[in-house]
């Protein structure tokens, strides 16, 4: 383009390294899980008992976990200036479920962590594929880190449209998230580290989802289906997270 | 974990193409669709490549990357292979993104991708977008067959025939069905599926299919009001800003126009079509210097891609005369020639509206040696020129004292557009500046007319029941004025009443196709166009529609 530009705003270089960060963590995603998929397993063994195998795992969930906050970011910067093309399309909850489930997997085996889907195939919801899916992702990565044993992806209908949670059988989120109420409202706070851009992200994505007079919204709460387990005499309580589309 | 992943699809028997500039993407790519046991792969680096194997070869799966660097992008392959019927119907093209793009929510049933995928992209994803897009390719066949052969409304009994069953893609139906409709000219029916789908919920494409309708049927205000409000919170639906220019330029509002057109250039400044409109727009807005710019960067844009036309060429080298700038006018006339040497037309317009420049530069010598060297050449190919050429050329011509040429320009200019009153207004005042008012009301009026009575004679004709008397007579004048939309509808209206009387005929079936298409081309607003496209296509059909 001939148009000049006689000085570059900083804003404009970090956003392009921002772009290429995530790129190039996207590659690196791509070539780790390439990696797992090619090693050879044990034949009768669990694949996830190899060290080398481990270390992979682990690398990828890395990889992936900044390549999600990376496009969480520019995200959230392109509904900031108003020129994200959401583009609410009818899908299938299921398809979403196993694409999200896939990218947990190999940390989940990894830890000995149970994966479970819980989604009727013939489901069906309307929302921004790319951005729910980000949400989802976190989401799973979120309990994969506080869980103890298993993590539950649910889906089903709900009076307004679909609600997707996500559950897992660990401590379950501290009073102080669930007294804060609205995540928007919460700010970021410095000392939770990525929570705050995951909540926040996950809370603007479900107010975008608009239908009916009705509005999408996130809900944190303890005590989902896997709650409610022992561990060294303390109930645990099982955080749950959902996110409600209309 | 059998719950969490459905098996892979089986792609043995499947041929594969991969478009992508990345080696180490086309590998991942590569390794992926060999676990699903595939093994006819084959890998394009560019989109020149690409094309040239999709000339040879049917494939049923294509993953191609919408950024291919410089040239063409892989949205332009797509367009492409689908134009040129490279594709079989089934065929499955997954275009692949490094993230979500504002021309990924816009488009046409007959330039949208399957899917889109975005980056990374993982064996799960990839498989189970290409299992559902592979089903769903399968069932709509049929219906890409009946498109491929531009029969809309034989697509659309078949998209209403899916619809019967619990169909889970039932809105993308519904999308295409109203777009079917619109290209039937059943705008009644395409109403009311962007009224039910904007009822539901505050979907962006239903609100512009709606502005559309309003827009081809002169409601410039109702159009507005529902393209602003896809615009005003939100920038990245670029197809509606560039549908809201041209809605505030018909409500003559030039200013509101060029800044509409220069925020979605903001959001996206590698479109040559927008830079191009940009230009247009700036220009009779008297903002020279913004129309340049403009015009340079569509010229730049263009230049290797299948959008590259002569126009922004011919409207920059007037610019740059105007400027007092006649050295780079030559340069970008001869630039021209350059980039479009396969083009004749391009090449004669390189030539001759270097006229207008010489003249300018007071080299009258030089012109009139171009003006005599291009006569023959001009008046034979003057049907072809764009109307903004032959006003620019006109003038010069007659100062030169080439009155033939510039008489031939106009007449044919006038046979094409007799019912456009600006284009009349226009040549007469070319004609009186040069001191010829006479003369020109006599060319002008008479082209007008001659124009006018073949349409009543035609009418005419076919009232008295004398089809081939007004075929023989519309069929004639068509060769003397191939641009003229109501006479290439009005010529179809009668083939096509012939074989309604005398049955199907292949040949005139092709003639009234062309005619149609011609015409949807010159006028995309006028519904006629798809009304007879209809007509034509139940003449003697051998489909069963169900009702």
């Amino acid at each position: 383009m001939p148009t000049e530009h006689p000085k570059l705003d900083l804003s404009t270089f970090l956003l392009s390294s921002i772009h290429d960060m995530k790129n190039s963590l996207g590659m690196m995603a791509n070539y780790l899980e390439d990696a797992l998929a090619q090693a050879p397993t044990e034949a009768g063994s669990q694949a996830s008992n190899t060290p080398a195998r481990q270390k992979t795992a682990q690398a990828l969930y890395e990889a992936q976990r900044v390549n999600n906050h990376l496009i969480q970011l520019l995200a959230l910067y392109k509904i900031d200036q108003s020129f994200y093309p959401f583009d609410p399309t009818e899908q299938s909850l299921a398809d979403l479920a196993r694409e999200a489930l896939a990218r947990a997997l190999p940390l989940a085996e990894s830890k000995g962590i149970l994966l479970d889907l819980d989604c009727p195939e013939n489901l069906f919801g309307w929302f921004d594929y790319d951005l729910v899916f980000g949400v989802i992702v976190q989401a799973l990565h979120n309990a994969l880190h506080y869980t103890r044993s298993k993590v539950l992806l649910k889906a089903s209908a709900s009076e307004a449209g679909v609600v997707i949670q996500i559950e897992d059988d660990g401590p379950g989120y501290p009073e102080f998230l669930l007294e804060q109420g609205n995540a928007a409202q919460r700010g970021i706070s410095f000392e939770t580290g990525s929570t705050g851009l995951g909540l926040y992200f996950a809370d603007v994505v479900a107010s975008l989802h608009q239908a009916g007079g009705r509005t999408g919204h996130i809900v944190l709460a303890n005590g989902g289906q896997l709650g409610g387990g022992q561990l060294g005499g303390g109930q645990l309580a099982g955080g749950c997270f959902s996110l409600h589309l209309p | 974990m059998s719950l969490l992943t459905l098996p892979p699809p089986n792609l043995s028997r499947c041929s594969i193409l991969i478009i992508e500039d990345f080696d180490g993407m086309r590998a991942i790519l590569r390794d992926i669709l060999v676990r699903a046991s595939a093994t006819k792969i084959i890998m394009a680096a560019n989109a020149s490549s690409a094309i040239s194997l999709l000339e040879k070869q049917r494939f049923d799966i294509i993953l191609c990357d919408l950024h291919l660097g410089q040239g063409k992008s892989g949205q332009d392959i797509l367009e492409e292979a689908r134009h040129r019927a490279l594709l079989p119907p089934h065929s499955v093209w997954l275009m692949i993104s490094a993230e979500k793009a504002a021309e990924m929510v816009t488009g046409t049933v007959e330039s949208r991708p399957d899917d889109y995928l975005i980056k990374p992209i993982t064996e799960t994803m990839l498989f189970s977008r290409l299992t559902r897009q592979m089903e769903k390719k399968k069932a709509l066949a049929p219906i890409e067959l009946a498109l491929r052969e531009h029969e809309y409304l034989k697509a659309l009994r078949l998209v209403e025939a899916q619809l019967e069953g619990n169909n889970p893609h039932a809105w993308d139906l519904k999308r295409m069905k109203a777009e079917l409709a619109l290209l039937s000219g059943e705008n009644a029916l395409a109403k009311t599926i962007y009224e039910e789908a904007l009822n539901l919920r505050n979907l962006p494409w239903a609100r512009l299919g709606l502005a559309k309708l309003h827009f081809n049927e002169g409601r410039y205000v109702d159009a507005s009001r529902e393209l602003k409000q896809i615009t005003d919170g939100n920038r990245a639906y670029l197809e509606a800003h560039d549908l809201l220019a041209y809605t505030l330029e018909k409500l003559g509002d030039a200013d509101a126009a060029q800044e509409v057109i220069q925020r979605a250039l903001a959001t996206s400044p590698r479109a040559p079509l927008r830079q191009l409109h940009l230009g247009e727009v700036a220009l009779r807005r008297g903002e020279l210097d913004t129309a340049q710019v403009a015009f340079q960067n569509s010229i730049e844009l263009a230049r290797n891609t299948p959008l590259k036309s002569s126009q922004a060429y011919l409207a920059l080298s007037q610019v740059q005369q105007t400027l007092n700038q006649t050295d780079a006018a030559l340069n970008t006339l001869s630039r021209l020639s350059t980039d479009m040497h396969g083009d004749s037309t391009a090449r004669l317009l390189a030539e001759a509206m270097q006229i207008p420049v010489r003249l300018h530069r007071g080299e009258k010598e030089q012109a009139l040696g171009l003006a005599q060297n291009l006569a023959t050449g001009l008046k034979i190919d003057a049907q072809h020129l764009p109307p903004d050429a032959v006003f620019n050329l006109a003038a010069p011509l007659l100062e030169l004292g080439e009155t033939s040429t510039a008489n031939a320009l106009l007449g044919s200019l006038i046979s094409n557009h007799h019912e456009h009153p600006e284009y009349l207004q226009r040549a007469q005042s070319i004609f009186t500046h040069a001191g010829l008012e006479r003369e020109g009301r006599e060319l002008v009026e008479g082209a007008a007319r001659a124009a006018t009575d073949i349409m009543n004679r035609g009418v005419k004709l076919s009232r008295e029941g004398k089809l081939g008397e007004a075929i023989k007579l519309t069929r004639e004048a068509r060769a003397k004025m191939p641009n003229n939309a109501r006479l290439l509808l009005n010529h179809a209206f009668l083939l096509i009443a012939w074989m309604e009387r005398h049955g199907r005929d292949p040949a005139l079936n092709t003639e009234a196709r062309n005619c149609i298409e011609l015409a949807r081309k010159l006028k995309p607003e006028d519904k006629r166009a798809g009304e007879l496209l209809t007509k034509l296509e139940l003449l003697g059909n051998d489909f069963v529609l169900p009702t």
